[in-house]
């Protein structure tokens, strides 16, 4: 009777570590499949037909049809820099230095990937839109109300959101001829005020 | 009280976690939600270039669409022999890329890449052969580019991306006399 007991409770714990472990890798990544710099996560081998079960799994499912990380890379954040989940209650100004792109675009959505509602349809600013200072930088105020510069609405109801960093043609490539972005190059995402 | 779970069952445990963690990586894919070919598949025929509207809120046929790209696709079959999509491209942004239905890029061109601004593309199954002249001949071959699909459904899509909000018209205007479809031999 207890060892009946044991087999069922060991079945069912694998059951669900078996299957949550492989949810989990596929929709947010591991190690193996992503690179995570700061709050921005990026398949490193997204839409590559010769890519692992994880990034193919995670492309199918997504809906999506990206390029091939040789020709653009996409980043995600869900956080800021400190780690706190981005929500539309608070103000955040993203600070980001010139990318070694042909162009990428910088865009908000709420957490299913849809556009948000704003009076100026205002949805992302891309290289050739963004105000930039002398130096290349740029700072894009992501806020729920307007804001000098780079106003980037982030929707006026209390809801979190995502950002996606999208840099087609990238201009180094690493040995295995993936689009290379440093590190240091994503932009950083910094918390302002909160209501 | 404390209870003594047996060793055996923790690595009884482990290994079947194991193992169903393997087939969940291998059939999520196939419970996927929607695919983008099946969402795309509801806009129109096979063969047929078809522009995507602007996504706005409300309004996207895929998931984390870029607002400031304009799209047109072509689903294309390969059943009844080869298909040719063929553009004029505008801009040096513009990306043409084939998928297979699960979404893997297997072919890309960016318009920065290409020596003329017509493109004209054949896609081909691999026991499909385009004769063609320009293709045979290596000297004028840049005329037209036959890509071999690995998939006899898949889908063909024309990314431009805007240099800026006045530019969508123009892009719009531009995605809309590119072409595709059946391939017949140009004379």
């Amino acid at each position: 009777m207890r060892s009946l007991a044991y087999f069922i409770g060991t079945f069912v714990a694998a059951l669900m570590l078996g299957i949550g472990s492989a949810w989990y890798m596929i929709e947010r990544g591991s190690p193996l499949t992503t690179t995570k710099v700061g709050p921005w996560s990026g398949w490193i081998s997204e839409g590559n037909p010769n890519a692992d079960p994880y990034t193919k799994a995670h492309v199918a499912r997504s809906g999506r049809l990206p390029l091939t990380s040789t020709v653009a890379r996409y980043f995600v954040a869900r956080t800021d820099s400190a780690g706190r989940t981005l929500t539309s209650a608070c103000e955040y100004s993203v600070e980001g230095s010139p990318l070694n792109a042909r162009w990428w675009s910088l865009a908000v959505y709420d957490e299913y990937g849809g556009l948000i509602e704003n009076p100026s349809a205002r949805y992302s600013f891309n290289s050739e839109e963004a105000l930039r200072h002398s130096d290349g930088t740029f700072r894009i105020n992501l806020s729920s109300k307007a804001r000098p510069e780079n106003w980037l609405p982030s929707g006026t109801a209390d809801q979190h959101f995502v950002l996606l960093l999208r840099i087609y043609s990238p201009r180094e490539t690493d040995a295995s001829g993936i689009g290379l972005i440093p590190g240091d190059r994503l932009p950083k995402i910094e918390r302002k005020e909160c209501e | 009280m404390r209870v003594r779970i047996p060793g055996l069952y923790i690595v009884l445990g482990l290994v079947l976690a194991g193992l169903i963690h393997i087939v969940a990586v291998l059939t999520l894919p196939m419970l996927a939600p929607k695919s983008a070919h099946a969402r795309l598949a509801t806009l129109g025929p096979a063969n047929a270039m078809i522009e995507l509207p602007a996504a706005a809120p409300g309004r996207q046929i895929m998931p984390l669409m870029a607002p400031d790209v304009r799209y047109a696709f072509c689903r294309f079959d390969l059943t009844n022999g080869p298909v040719r999509l063929k553009a004029t491209v505008a801009d040096e942004l513009w990306l043409i890329a084939l998928y297979t239905p699960e979404g893997e890029n297997f072919y890309s061109v960016a318009g920065a890449d290409m020596k003329r601004a017509e493109i004209d593309l054949v896609i081909a199954a691999a026991d499909q052969t385009v004769e063609e002249a320009g293709v045979d001949a290596p000297e004028s071959s840049d005329d037209v580019i036959v890509v071999n699909s690995p998939v006899t459904e898949g889908i063909a899509l024309i990314r431009a991306p805007l240099a800026g909000p006045s530019r969508a018209t123009g892009a719009e205007r531009a995605l809309r006399s590119t072409s595709c479809g059946p391939y017949t031999k140009s004379g």
